[in-house]
């Protein structure tokens, strides 16, 4: 059912912003692991819009290892950032970011 | 006043957002539609803004006294609340109306320490926590919570080791996130209400690990010169 199981690695896709989207740019082409699975709800591209009823999607919880996000991270090598993302927003990894 | 004034002049009052405009639009209309009247308004924001930590404080709690609540609160955050009186959906005197109903608990272990910030906006478990404090909104700790965490806990006081994972839960999007923090040793044989008492609101944001001798309803002064909490 879900696209993406607890395990994958995804990277969030680096797509043109148009209004609206929670997709933090922070995040834009940065891989991660999926660690949770979240119910389906209306994705903000169409919330904002007061579309309560407009499209739902399936969301997941990603974790990032904050290495992945920050080239100067300065704390340790095991902290870890987790954000949630609709599926459109995802992709799988095709190579590991360093 | 100076007759050279070629600047324009300091304004005493912040300029009023585009939000706040919005709000007062939608008040008036309200008012003068008959929706409600300017006292419901004015007594329910008396009461939402009294809300305060203290339902996140007695979920804690009451998870560290009881496994099974425990389990069933980190299952199920919004189901296990009602346990305590608080209803995302339904407010019933604990909890505020709000557009989500995901309520997460995030249970920090000597390896994890949970710590939340909403990079977005100000996103905040108000059911359980109540208003969020003026900082957790402000730019510098949103900016920063997600770059330089460490840094930031530092500032608060939290030094964590480096072998402890930082966690950092951005709320992003219908979730929120309360952490539940470790009960700290000196609590054995404490009651439900004295364990509450030293779960305070920065212990569940995670910028602060509970104390046995500190408590945010004795004053900083009184709380260092009181004996320790009964046991």
């Amino acid at each position: 059912m879900s696209k993406y199981q607890v395990g994958d690695r995804v990277t969030v896709r680096d797509a043109p912003t148009m209004f609206h989207t929670r997709t933090q740019a922070f995040t834009r082409g940065r891989t991660g692991v999926v660690v949770e699975h979240r119910p389906e709800w209306v994705i903000p591209e169409d919330e904002a819009w007061g579309r309560d009823n407009g499209r739902t999607e399936r969301f997941y919880v990603v974790r990032f290892n904050q290495r992945d996000l920050w080239a100067d991270y300065t704390g340790s090598d095991s902290d870890t950032l987790e954000s949630e993302f609709s599926e459109r927003w995802l992709m799988p990894a095709k190579e590991e970011t360093k | 006043m100076s007759r050279t004034h070629d600047h324009a002049p300091i304004q005493e009052s912040e300029e009023i957002s585009e939000f706040e405009v919005l709000e007062t639009a939608i008040r008036e209309l309200s008012i003068s539609h008959g929706l409600f009247s300017a006292e419901d308004h004015r007594r329910f924001t008396e009461w939402a803004e009294s809300i305060g930590p203290a339902g996140g404080s007695r979920l804690v709690a009451k998870a560290w006294v009881d496994p099974e609540f425990k389990e069933r609160l980190l299952a199920d955050g919004t189901e296990a609340c009602k346990e305590v009186g608080i209803d995302w959906n339904n407010p019933t005197g604990e909890g505020t109306p709000s557009d989500y109903t995901f309520f997460y608990v995030l249970e920090n272990t000597p390896k994890v320490h949970n710590v939340i910030v909403c990079t977005l906006c100000s996103c905040y478990p108000r059911p359980v926590l109540g208003h969020s404090p003026a900082w957790y909104r402000t730019p510098n700790y949103r900016r920063r919570m997600v770059r330089r965490p460490r840094e930031v806990l530092a500032e608060f006081g939290l030094y964590l080791p480096p072998d402890v994972e930082v966690r950092v839960h951005d709320s992003n999007q219908k979730s929120r996130f309360m952490v539940m923090p470790m009960r700290p040793e000196g609590t054995e044989g404490w009651s439900e209400e004295q364990l509450a008492a030293i779960v305070t609101r920065d212990t569940m944001i995670g910028v602060a690990v509970p104390k046995v001798d500190w408590t945010a309803s004795s004053a900083p002064s009184e709380a260092l010169s009181s004996p320790s909490r009964g046991h």
